[in-house]
């Protein structure tokens, strides 16, 4: 007790210089690795970015009434555009949701064979390593390898593709739900005699149904920015327009249809997300939230 | 069951068992709602199982196609499979660099624990409109200005921040306001109690959140590659549309394997790390 500074020594910092040098160092060669990248571009790109953007707005902001310049249908009105990016992007709503219903009707029943607390290990690893399998084929691939070829170019082939993606993360989401559950519940229903079946009616499900409800809205909302993307392999839906008109540069347009994009999935998102609330925490904690 | 049994003895002569709750009106419009939608919806894509039937011995002959790739492709080092799994990988790896960096800063200004109120008021609808785009909308843009690995690399980014950024952003709003207090009345500046309470305290999380973004941004190449914006997706079209179905395989099995390898070492890491 000779002064009164003895203060503790800060902890080391070279381990955090290690690893931040050690990342930047893995970045330079990665960078240095992509011999075709032009990043003498990367300049350009912010003015060129602005250019285009603002075309866009120019489109979003024309009154709609308008007629665009250079079109081969002198008829034609942004109104259409409006119109047209609105129901394409409702028919990407639409496979979303029908996606969603396809995973969650699938994996709900699988999640049961797949929880430790409902299912035995030889029928748990299987179920397991099902779900791992099909969550890393990305959407795009189940879309061109299997849906594509089943359904043609047409919007179901893009709804089949997301919900047997779907199936393996929600499967995945809803297990662990179902291992969250109070043990006590089932374990009063067993003593008193309740079946596998029994169990699960009454002690698991009434559980485990919001927080799942939850997350099929969560992963609907998910799977309308999947759904996007699966349209530049014509698997239905708004992308496969978006990927033509944004290649032929016709920026008015393409903002246009950015624009009902970000509106469309903004409002399904706001709403999911009330619904959600409103799932999860009842109507009274709802009312204060709003 | 047994209620009845020993309700009996006492003679009286009904079950008074409690009647079971009527389904409250919301949780029938719920589910009325729910219908009405997923009708509407299979109306508007046509929904119909036939295809499955009627095309089936077209899909197995592209199957029996897929189930013999060429593994020459794998085993050969040179091939265009590992040179575009080494551009997606650099491309995964830069865009997860930049882009998580900048979302640090950007959920800093995005939390009202960390933000005066117009700064974040502002920061988080930014936030919300970036992230309604898919990234493939903004790799379609940027491949207008110039093609290659650049605009995949610079949409990812874009993406990454977006997710890193919110979740991040969500971490901040949630850390101990214990220290921050402690350094208010010590005096500390905005700058400081950045530095010295909230970075610290969401460190884990954050590096978590950098890792998930990675594992996005693997998978994510094969979507950019479909509009050409570098990668092995691109691989992927190009087999795709000269319908060269084993060679296709061969990087299906890679990406397969690569995603799942990527994921279960990021569990790991995460596991260790939140």
């Amino acid at each position: 007790m000779t002064s009164a500074t003895t203060r503790p020594k800060p902890p080391p910092k070279w381990p955090y210089t290690a690893v931040g040098l050690a990342l930047i160092g893995i970045v330079l060669v990665a960078g240095w690795s992509l011999d075709d990248a032009k990043w003498e571009r990367l300049p350009q790109f912010p003015g060129e970015i602005l250019q285009y953007a603002g075309q866009m707005l120019d489109g979003v902001l024309t009154w709609p009434g308008a007629h665009p310049e250079g079109q081969a249908d002198p008829e034609l009105t942004y109104g259409d555009w409006w119109l047209q990016s609105l129901k394409l992007m409702g028919e990407s709503v639409a496979l979303a949701w029908i996606g969603t219903c396809v995973g969650a009707l699938f994996s709900f029943p699988l999640a049961f064979l797949a929880a430790s607390n409902t299912a035995p290990l030889v029928v748990r690893l299987p179920v397991r390593l099902f779900f791992n399998a099909i969550r890393a084929v990305p959407e795009i691939l189940l879309a061109v390898i299997v849906m594509l070829p089943l359904f043609g170019l047409n919007p179901m082939a893009g709804a089949m593709a997301i919900g047997i993606h779907s199936i393996g993360s929600l499967g995945k989401l809803t297990l662990e739900n179902i291992e969250a559950v109070d043990p006590r519940p089932v374990e009063a229903v067993a003593a008193a005699g309740a079946t596998w079946w029994q169990r699960i009616r009454t002690a698991v499900i009434p559980q485990m149904m919001p927080e799942t409800v939850a997350f099929w809205l969560y992963r609907f909302e998910v799977n309308i920015r999947a759904s996007a993307i699966l349209g530049v392999v014509s698997a239905g839906g708004i992308g496969a327009l978006l990927n033509r008109v944004l290649r032929g540069r016709e920026w008015e347009w393409g903002g246009i249809m950015l624009a009902v994009i970000i509106i469309v999935t903004i409002l399904v998102d706001q709403l999911s997300a009330t619904l959600r609330h409103r799932i999860l925490h009842g109507a009274e904690a709802t009312a204060v939230a709003a | 069951m047994s209620q009845a049994t020993l309700e009996r003895p006492g003679g009286s002569p009904k079950q008074v068992r409690p009647a079971q709750p009527p389904p409250s009106p919301l949780l029938i419009g719920g589910i009325l709602g729910a219908v009405a939608v997923t009708v509407v919806a299979g109306w508007a894509i046509d929904f119909s199982l036939a295809p499955v039937i009627e095309q089936w011995p077209m899909l197995t002959m592209i199957l029996e196609e897929v189930v013999h790739p060429e593994w020459a492709e794998i085993t050969d080092p040179s091939s265009r499979l590992w040179i575009a799994l080494k551009e997606t990988a650099a491309i995964a790896i830069i865009a997860t660099f930049v882009g998580s960096l900048i979302a640090l800063g950007v959920a800093l200004l995005g939390s009202k624990v960390s933000a005066p109120p117009a700064v974040y008021r502002v920061t988080k609808p930014v936030m919300s409109v970036i992230r309604s785009l898919p990234d493939m909308a903004y790799a379609l843009v940027f491949v207008a200005v110039v093609t290659g690995p650049l605009p995949g690399i610079l949409a990812l980014t874009i993406f990454n921040i977006g997710i890193v950024a919110k979740l991040t952003a969500e971490s901040i709003d949630a850390v101990d306001p214990g220290p921050l207090e402690a350094l208010d009345a010590a005096g500390a500046t905005r700058w400081q109690r950045a530095r010295v309470a909230i970075v610290p305290a969401v460190l884990p999380n954050y590096a978590s959140y950098v890792l998930y973004v990675f594992e996005l941004n693997i998978r994510a190449s094969v979507v950019l590659g479909a509009v050409g914006a570098g990668g092995i997706g691109q691989l992927i079209m190009l087999y795709f549309t000269r319908d060269d179905y084993p060679r296709m395989a061969a990087v299906v099995i890679v990406i397969f394997v690569v995603v799942i390898a990527i994921d279960l070492l990021s569990q790991f890491l995460r596991r260790r790390l939140v």
